[in-house]
């Protein structure tokens, strides 16, 4: 938590009690039960809540919808990190069905001054297990598959903390909070957080190069 | 109301209504008391609509068995635990069994509806005259940090201090 945490759980307090969504952040996870709490309290500022009526017209369409027919808001489509185009859910509903979705890999680092960086020797690699390496300013674990390599990069894809290989259980974990990543770079935790960026990587003559940075 | 009346009762709303609109019905009444449970617990209406309509969708299914009200009120609220604990781990970066301790999701007496604002009197009454005083003023209240600071002959800096103790204090009550 960044500044003094008395200010940081106000503004957090100060929010909640103008009625506005909650926004945390990595480092509020310190002061997690002073702002459950604080939730707690603002929720029962006014006693017990009934819902909005055209909150309520909402849901009651969507029970009434014909089976398969999906349905979700914009809002919460953004918080769920579904990433449905903006157009898409534009009536305040989309035909689609809001389950968990497969986690896509985000996008490959492209370095605007990109170059290839030799990093490894296809011998330094262990079929199975992770190898950290950087090329100049990008952080990249490698794999090796048989001939070939694939990289991801080696920041975690929710909070920007460095990742270490766990062999034992093969894959990727981040110390600041529990999450963990396949070798692929998705997900291996159940808390549906983007996959990692992958890194561009290249094999030129035995030799492992990865597109980093000067 | 007895077991007998209960589906005496849901007998009757399958002869009065369509189908369709009974389920639907029966499903608003149980999610009001979803949002009101999920409402206590987040604390603002954006969040609650969310969440709450998370439960909905993942609650389709068992609603459009039209079964009665008693028989979705378990499932709902097993499903809103599960929606919230989510909600508070991926906010936190957290995982949920981290969080198992300051969320509280115990299930809800009844009714659910009024079990948020009962704990957290039972909260409050734990704690110090100063703790209590300056979350009663905060949050009950609706006081800003200067008027709670006028109130309380303190400074702003001192209010601040004191309501981050004050709410790591209640965070350690556990009421009953």
């Amino acid at each position: 938590m960044n500044g003094k945490r008395e200010n940081r759980v106000e503004k957090i307090v100060s929010d909640l009690l103008r009625g506005r969504r909650l926004k945390l952040r990595g480092g509020d996870a310190e002061e997690k039960a002073a702002i459950t709490t604080a939730a707690r309290l603002a929720g029962a500022r006014q006693g017990p809540q009934r819902m909005q009526p055209a909150f309520r017209k909402r849901l009651a369409r969507a029970l009434e919808q014909p089976q398969g027919e999906g349905w979700v808001t914009r809002r919460a489509a953004l918080v769920a990190g579904l990433g449905l185009a903006a157009g898409a859910a534009a009536g305040g509903f989309a035909s689609r069905a809001f389950e968990p979705q497969p986690v896509h890999a985000s996008d490959p680092i492209r370095p605007s001054n990109g170059r290839w960086i030799d990093v490894a020797a296809m011998g330094d690699l262990v079929e199975g297990q992770g190898k950290r390496v950087t090329a100049g300013g990008v952080g990249a674990f490698l794999f090796r598959h048989g001939d070939e390599v694939t990289a991801v990069s080696s920041i975690c894809s929710h909070l920007p903390c460095e990742l270490w290989w766990d062999g034992g259980h093969s894959h990727l974990v981040c110390p600041c909070h529990p999450a963990t990543f396949a070798a692929d770079g998705h997900p291996s935790d159940p808390y549906r957080h983007s996959a990692l960026n992958k890194v561009y990587v290249r094999v030129v003559g035995g030799r492992v190069e990865v597109l980093g940075t000067k | 109301m007895t077991p007998d009346e209960t589906a005496a009762q849901a007998q009757a709303e399958v002869v009065e209504l369509p189908a369709a609109s009974r389920a639907t019905d029966i499903a608003l009444n149980e999610l009001e008391l979803v949002y009101a449970f999920i409402y206590a617990r987040v604390g603002n209406r954006a969040d609650a609509e969310d969440l709450t309509q998370q439960v909905a969708l993942k609650a389709i299914p068992r609603l459009r068995q039209n079964a009665a009200a008693s028989s979705i009120r378990g499932y709902l609220f097993a499903t809103a635990r599960s929606v919230l604990g989510g909600f508070w781990s991926t906010r936190l970066g957290l995982s949920e069994a981290e969080l198992r301790e300051d969320l509280l999701l115990a299930p809800p007496t009844d009714p659910p509806s009024e079990e948020g604002t009962e704990t957290v009197q039972r909260i409050l009454v734990e704690l110090s005259d100063n703790y209590r005083r300056v979350l009663e003023l905060r949050f009950l209240h609706g006081y800003s940090l200067k008027e709670v600071a006028k109130e309380m002959n303190s400074t702003v800096g001192a209010i601040k201090v004191m309501q981050l103790r004050a709410l790591r204090a209640a965070a350690k009550v556990r009421p009953e």
